[in-house]
């Protein structure tokens, strides 16, 4: 295969998201095999390591950091003498004319040669809308969650306004694209986020480890909170369990006092953020999800793939992709704290249906082997480089 | 032992679970009734005969369970009624509960629903469920969006929609009270249960608070091919349960009530099969109408479609004819396919869905708002002059000899619209040469008989749409989809300090509306229009309008212009609703309507001039002068004199409009005398003719040359000016212009053009008209009266218009199609038949028969030269100035 050059946009290459996860994946698949990644971060975090490979080259948009405010109208805002928000949406408009011309020099740079560039936040759309008429450059448009959880902000009427005309639009799941294409548009897809590994499972063993685990930042929208409060009500029945919560954030403290509340400091851990999620995973039994908003989770991917059967809130089209309910793992109503308590319940009880899960799950996440979603990526450049362009 | 617990006290509650094969859900359904905050309760679980594991974990889990207790079918029941009755017959609490093996409740679903029968004491009350494939409330917005209590079925009988037995809480009394158990052998025992339940109860409560979980596996192999046959049982059973309702109903004095579960099955039961109907196989299909047929005839009459939606009314009404052919057809319209027959027809720009029966009250329920239109558009190609794309546009069931189309570009910024051009092997073509700053969006426009239906193109409706961008001169234009997916050309400056120009004329433009509107209230104005009455009359000022400001024309036009020749020191105002579209001689100041500007010069001209009416926009003053042209001479009854009398109010603003008038200008003894009756008008009427005819005595060349000119008329063509007057009360009337006019086109030599002339309400309906080349359509010229001195011969009907237009004494001819209609609706002044200036032709044949023979037509001299003398004889070029010397310039 020859060579190809591909951009990744992004909002901040170095935050520790799952969709930047997913991209640097990618980027290591598609260096591995020889072919031309950069990357185009809008914004980036001081001092913060990336997931992504140092020799990755990284091209970031506001080197000051800047963060456009939401965009106004200008004469009303004048006549009532707002002047700071005026001079804001000045520089902001300023900016972005200023920005669009960076980004145009950018794939100059390129030449003639065939871009892919995928976009995995719709976001980054704005300063690319000049380059939609470039015929040698192919933008993929991505949504790294669910119909639902874009439309509880700004991120939904920007996919409707920015995506119906890049070359191909991706979605986690079949549920979600077909949301879109309701909405007319032409271009939806699929793709299923890489696992970055997987490790064939010896159930017995995990079983025995007795660890209960789940991963996130740790923000109000991930639901700890009712993962901990489930646990409790569990807890008694199932003597020997640990619940272990990897990631940081701003809700920390709020956990900890809740942990300090059901008096499960023995049993419930904050772990923090780990860069090895894979050895944690491999040193647990089964991963609970309990958030309220989702696209097609990595946690579930990565666990999933490490052959740990799954407890997760129905709370994104994404999660029945992946847990195949009473055959790899359980699902529960979001915030339904007494379902996924006894779901807790039964699966570590129960060692047969562990057992059964566990080796169903590794199976099942075959489908998200990074080697096997390489190759649809390679397959969709190739259906977008074939496409005849008119100029 | 447990029994003799229940022996001795008997508890609160108890809840009936049924099982059959649950061996995955059964111990989750279970547990969350062990867990329940409310504990006072028994739970009796009937496992149907289950082939799986059901019985033993049933078994295993109740053994420990005191209040628990497990009863096992010795032989599949087939369905819920069986073992539900089985549990109640072996409870024993005041309440009684459902739940099924695969579903489950909230924790505190007992302790909510105890809570809420106690306190309302209701015959039973419903809660909230939750389906687990969108976990949405079922019904929320319609029944369970707020408490309702003690509630009478009759009294909201929205809620048969629920038909669940399942999110509900039963006095076990009122359960006995009326022997109410589930009907064994059905299938749809809910419907026949609680739809008893809603009619017995003489209370029902409604809790807002999430009780029941039904878990709803979505399964895609439901609708494969193998369950079809299945699937016709299934209906068979859900009429079976049905026709139980019916029969409780009929024997319980519920009859009244049978409309209302009717409402309930058509918009609910029978759509889920109509909905699926294409993926049934003959055979169902077949049995399905014979059923359905049968059922629809038991219960209801075809008065229960006629508020549903279009296509629910139609399909049901169909079904209910036993049309089978016409609802296959109609299923095959609404989903895009051809269908065996045309059946769309339309009468005016109603349409209609034709069964295969003609029939008298069909078209009551076959009504469409309108037809089905599809189309694909591929190829798009995009550059500096030309924009073009193939199309292939799909009208199904309708004939389509009588289909037209165009496109159409519109730029939403500027109005501006540009219309396709014809070109070869469906390939549309635009000249996009001249294409201006902002976004144009693309139309199909569709003519089917006169009705014209828009299709906006969306992106869905364009095959491999690519992103084109193309540079022409300092513009660029790019293929631009919208949020709504809509499909535009965008046209910008190429560069960006133009760009903001641009957009910044915009804003201004769009603000220039605006303001507008707002100032209309201000309190300036108001505190303005205080003072400007106030003001003195001004000698020299004079003020012009004509039929509300929508023209430069009729006699105050050729009074002013008039006034234009001579050395007169007068200063002229005109009021327009669009003063800047309008063109005229001389320094008039142009105002608008009903603006400021319009109210300080009403106020301050000494001269009124007019031909319809003014007097309502400011107070008149003694020192004013109001000159009423009037526009034409009467032949309908008008004012006091019409048939059926106007209302007080329009009366009232007829007085004050006819008080006001200081002269009357009368172009025959005739007119002078309808319009003092007709207006009841006192004042004094000047029959000097009509100023406005001037010009058709004198016949200036120049004004003939000006409007050949605009209308792009070659000096040698024979001219037929077709002027049709407009019926309002009839919706068919443009059409058949429109139909005639492309007759007439067909028929004349080629010598021939006809110069059609509407009236302005259909103007803008015809200019969307693609009309043929010897039909010009003149209908937006300002000026009727110089088309006149164009034409070589006129057609039309109850218009005025031929009263001036016979001083040229050039033929015409009368189509007056409907004459004793417009008689009978207009009432006439004279017997028009008698003292008609032309031939009166009944049909379209007659007319272009005097067309074709103007030997024929040379016979009706006569009456013209009658007709001319009657109505004309004032008529000697000198009206408008004979109006000034006796008013403008006395003394």
């Amino acid at each position: 295969m020859e060579s190809k050059n591909i951009v990744f946009v992004i909002n901040e290459y170095n935050n520790h998201g799952g969709a930047q996860r997913v991209a640097s994946i990618l980027t290591d698949q598609f260096r591995a095999d020889g072919h031309n990644v950069a990357i185009l971060s809008i914004n980036e975090q001081k001092n913060v390591p990336s997931y992504f490979d140092s020799e990755t080259p990284v091209k970031v948009l506001h080197r000051d950091n800047y963060r456009p405010p939401k965009d106004i109208e200008l004469s009303s805002n004048l006549k009532q003498m707002k002047f700071m928000k005026v001079s804001k949406e000045l520089k902001r408009r300023r900016r972005l004319v200023q920005q669009r011309k960076e980004v145009k020099e950018f794939f100059e740079a390129y030449g003639d040669e065939e871009v892919f560039v995928i976009v995995i936040q719709v976001y980054g759309m704005q300063w690319l809308l000049p380059i939609l008429y470039k015929p040698n450059i192919k933008i993929i448009g991505q949504s790294h969650e669910s119909v639902k959880a874009a439309q509880s902000s700004r991120r939904y009427k920007r996919i409707l306004s920015q995506y119906r005309q890049v070359s191909k639009f991706l979605l986690l799941t079949h549920n979600d694209a077909e949301h879109f294409e309701q909405q007319g548009f032409m271009n939806t897809g699929v793709m299923y986020n890489p696992s970055p590994f997987r490790q064939l499972p010896n159930s017995v063993d995990l079983y025995r480890k007795k660890k209960i685990i789940s991963s996130g930042r740790l923000i109000p929208d991930k639901g700890f909170d009712v993962l901990i409060e489930a646990f409790a009500k569990a807890a008694a029945d199932v003597p020997d369990w640990t619940l272990h919560i990897y990631g940081d954030g701003p809700a920390q403290d709020d956990l900890e006092n809740l942990i300090r509340i059901f008096e499960l400091e023995d049993r419930v851990f904050l772990e923090g953020q780990t860069e090895n999620m894979e050895a944690a995973l491999k040193d647990s039994s089964f991963f609970v999800l309990s958030s309220k908003a989702e696209g097609l989770p990595m946690s579930l991917i990565e666990a999933q793939s490490c052959g740990l059967p799954c407890i997760s809130t129905d709370c994104a089209p994404g999660i029945r992709e992946i847990v195949e309910e009473y055959q790899n793992g359980l699902i529960a109503p979001v915030g339904d704290v007494h379902l996924l308590a006894r779901h807790i319940k039964k699966l570590a009880k129960d060692q047969d249906l562990f057992m059964a899960y566990s080796e169903n799950a590794y199976e099942s996440s075959m489908k998200f082997n990074k080697h096997v979603i390489t190759q649809e990526w390679y397959e969709l450049f190739e259906e977008l480089g074939g496409r005849s362009i008119e100029q | 032992m447990s029994s003799d617990k229940n022996l001795t006290k008997r508890p609160k509650l108890s809840v009936v679970v049924i099982a059959f094969n649950n061996e995955l859900y059964i111990e989750e359904t279970l547990e969350s009734l062990y867990e329940q905050t409310f504990k006072d309760m028994e739970v009796v679980v009937v496992n149907d005969f289950s082939s799986d594991r059901t019985g033993e974990l049933i078994d295993q889990y109740v053994s420990d369970k005191p209040n628990f207790k497990a009863i096992h079918l010795p032989e599949n029941s087939g369905g819920c009624s069986t073992p539900r009755n089985t549990g109640i017959a072996n409870t024993t609490g005041q309440y009684v509960m459902f739940v099924d093996g695969d579903d489950w409740y909230t924790v505190t679903a007992c302790e909510k629903m105890v809570e809420a029968i106690e306190r309302t004491q209701s015959d039973f009350v419903a809660g909230q469920v939750i389906r687990t494939n969108n976990y949405e409330i079922w019904y929320h917005k319609q029944l369970y969006s707020r408490e309702r209590t003690n509630l009478n079925i009759r009294e909201i009988t929205g809620m048969l929609f629920d038909s669940l037995s399942v999110n509900k809480i039963y006095q076990r009394s009122f359960l006995d009270k009326h022997q109410l158990r589930f009907p064994e052998g059905i299938h749809y025992e809910d419907i026949v249960f609680t739809g008893k339940a809603y009619f017995l109860a003489e209370s029902f409560s409604i809790i807002p608070e999430p009780v029941y979980y039904w878990r709803v596996v979505e399964n895609a192999d439901a609708k494969s091919i193998t369950n079809r046959r299945y699937e016709f049982e299934n209906f068979e059973n859900r009429i079976i349960a049905h026709r139980y309702f019916d029969q409780f109903l009929k024997e319980n004095s519920g009859a009244l009530y049978q409309k209302e579960k009717n409402n309930k099955f058509l918009r609910h039961d029978l759509k889920l099969y109509t909905n699926d109907y294409l993926l049934f196989d003959e055979e169902y299909k077949t049995k399905f109408h014979v059923l359905i047929h049968e059922y629809l005839h038991e219960v209801m009459d075809e008065y229960s479609f006629i508020n549903l939606a279009e296509r629910d009314r139609i399909l049901y009404y169909l079904l209910y004819l036993g049309d089978r052919e016409a609802f296959d057809d109609y299923i095959a319209y609404i989903n895009g396919l051809p269908t065996a027959a045309n059946r769309v027809y339309n009468t005016g720009s109603q349409y209609y869905f034709r069964p295969s029966k003609a029939g008298k009250n069909h078209e009551k329920f076959m009504k469409m708002a309108r037809p089905e239109i599809g189309f694909t558009i591929s190829d798009i190609h995009l550059d500096a002059d030309r924009f073009s794309f193939k199309a292939d546009v799909e009208v199904n069931s309708i004939d389509n000899a009588n289909v037209t189309y165009f496109w159409s570009l519109r730029n939403r910024q500027t109005g501006a619209v540009l219309v396709s051009e014809k070109a070869e092997n469906q390939t549309i073509e635009f000249h996009a040469g001249n294409m201006t700053e902002g976004n144009y969006y693309l139309s199909l426009n569709v003519n089917h008989m006169g009705n014209l239906h828009k299709l906006l193109v969306k992106m869905s409706n364009i095959t491999d749409l690519q992103n084109i961008q193309v540079q022409q001169g300092k513009l660029t234009k790019s293929i631009a989809v919208n949020q709504k997916n809509s499909f535009s050309i965008r046209v910008q400056p190429t560069t960006f300090s133009k760009q903001v120009k641009w957009k910044l004329q915009q804003r201004k433009l769009a603000q220039a509306g605006q303001k507008k509107q707002k100032t209309s209230n201000s309190s300036f104005e108001n505190f303005i229009k205080r003072w400007i009455p106030k003001l003195p009359v001004q000698q020299n000022w004079v003020l012009f309008e004509s039929h509300m400001g929508k023209q430069y024309s009729d006699s105050p036009k050729y009074i002013y212009e008039e006034l234009l020749e001579g050395n007169n020191k007068f200063k002229y105002i005109w009021s327009f609703q669009n003063p800047d579209t309008v063109e005229m001689p001389g320094s008039a100041i142009k105002v608008k309507r009903n603006s400021l500007k319009h109210f300080y010069y009403l106020n301050r001209a000494k001269y009124w001039i007019d031909n319809q009416g003014m007097a309502n926009l400011a107070e008149k003053k003694e020192k004013q002068v109001y000159i009423q042209t009037w526009h034409g001479t009467p032949l309908k009854r008008m004012g006091y004199d019409q048939k059926t009398l106007p209302s007080t109010r329009e009366l009232e603003n007829l007085k004050k409009q006819t008080d006001a008038w200081d002269y009357l200008i009368s172009p025959n003894p005739y007119t002078s005398k309808i319009l003092k009756r007709g207006f009841r008008y006192a004042g004094e009427v000047l029959e000097t003719g009509y100023p406005r005819n001037d010009i058709l005595i004198q016949q200036p060349i120049a004004i003939k040359q000006k409007a050949q000119m605009e209308l792009g008329i070659p000096s040698d063509k024979r001219v037929i000016l077709f002027a049709p007057t407009f019926r309002d009360w009839d919706p068919n009337s443009f059409q058949k212009v429109l139909d005639e006019v492309q007759l007439l086109s067909k028929e004349i030599d080629e010598g021939s053009v006809i110069l059609l002339r509407l009236h302005y309400l259909l103007s803008d309906k015809i200019s969307q008209f693609e009309l043929p080349a010897n039909i010009v359509n003149a209908s937006n010229y300002q000026d009727i009266q110089e088309l006149y001195l164009l034409a070589d011969l006129l057609i039309t009907d109850y218009s005025s218009v031929m009263f001036d237009y016979a001083l040229l004494k050039r033929p015409i001819i009368l189509y007056c199609y409907d004459l004793e209609e417009y008689t009978t609706r207009r009432g006439m002044y004279f017997n028009f038949t008698e003292k008609a200036p032309g031939p009166v032709c009944k049909t379209i044949d007659e007319v272009m028969y005097f067309l074709n023979t103007p030997d024929k037509l040379n016979e009706y001299n006569e009456s013209l030269g009658r007709f001319v003398e009657e109505f004309g004889s004032l008529a000697d070029g000198r009206a408008s100035s004979k109006v000034i010397q006796k008013i403008l310039n006395k003394k």
